[in-house]
């Protein structure tokens, strides 16, 4: 359990980093551009680093569904979501939204167990938990007036 | 109203593609659904791009290479993703992962690392961080 909670606070402080690195180049290149350019290095930086530790074994793809390949357009809606959630409603409260419907849906996935994840089954102390987390959002995000950084090229962070 | 929606559907879309990660690795491996949900990515985005033409990538040259390498980072948090959502659940996973992420953009934001504008830490920020930390103990224990 340390080191999956470690792992997932790794990941969140990259993100952050990332958010940051991502919105200077968007500043100046546009979402696109920033959004190909991050895409293309992951894939650069996940194929080298795959090839390191795994060699030819990389490219055995074993059970391969057809779906698998279309799903990295997942992240391409992740991108226009934001950008207009963020154009029409700010940063600051478009990202509080984003924050809690990822809670609220990963709440809802981990309770289903759809895509054949291991089902966590729903308690009424998870509920509350969740709820805890949204407000801590709110609060962190609303209070004080304090503009975030824009997220926009989170979608192919994150993924 | 349209605003929300769209942010709405955003943070779906973040989880599921976390979920689906995770379900890709379990057949063809971690490293290998990195690189091919990004390659997907990468190819439909630059199709985008070509398509959009504003020309604005031009301007890519005057971004400092430094920020220009944010996505390598993308190997990284994909693979801690996957591996944690297939040992905490996905719940735990985007709420440890939302904290360390806020955390840090609120220490940089106060800094003013990286030529971000700087901004006071206030007390909203840290009854916010508290309650996010507090809710991940309830989860938990």
């Amino acid at each position: 359990m340390i080191a999956g909670l470690l792992l997932a606070l790794i990941a969140g402080s990259l993100v952050s980093l990332q958010n940051i690195f991502n919105s200077k180049v968007n500043e100046r290149a546009g979402s696109w551009a920033t959004t190909t350019i991050v895409l293309g290095l992951g894939f650069l930086a996940s194929l080298t680093i795959g090839l390191i530790f795994e060699g030819k074994h990389l490219f055995i793809l074993q059970n391969m569904q057809p779906w698998y390949w279309i799903s990295g357009l997942i992240g391409v809606g992740v991108v226009v979501c934001l950008v207009q959630g963020i154009r029409l409603l700010g940063p600051t409260y478009a990202i509080s939204i984003v924050l809690t419907s990822q809670l609220g849906f990963a709440l809802l996935w981990d309770s289903l167990g759809w895509l054949g994840l291991e089902k966590v089954p729903f308690t009424f102390k998870q509920l509350i938990g969740v709820l805890v987390i949204v407000g801590g959002i709110i609060v962190f995000k609303i209070g004080g007036r304090r503009e975030s950084q824009t997220l926009i090229s989170r979608a192919t962070s994150i993924t | 109203m349209r605003g929300s929606l769209f942010a709405f559907l955003g943070g779906a879309f973040i989880t599921l593609q976390g979920v689906a990660n995770s379900r890709i690795s379990q057949d063809i491996g971690t490293w290998q659904a990195a690189t091919i949900t990004q390659l997907t990515g990468f190819i439909m985005a630059l199709l985008i791009l070509i398509f959009v033409r504003d020309g604005k990538w031009q301007k890519l040259k005057q971004v400092k290479p430094l920020y220009l390498t944010g996505g390598a980072f993308g190997a990284v948090i994909i693979f801690s993703n996957i591996t944690a959502i297939h040992r905490i659940g996905v719940t735990l996973t985007i709420s440890a992962l939302l904290i360390a992420q806020l955390s840090l953009t609120f220490i940089i934001d106060s800094k003013g690392w990286f030529g971000v504008a700087k901004m006071k830490m206030r007390l909203p920020q840290f009854i916010g961080i508290g309650m996010m930390i507090a809710g991940v103990v309830i989860l938990r224990f």
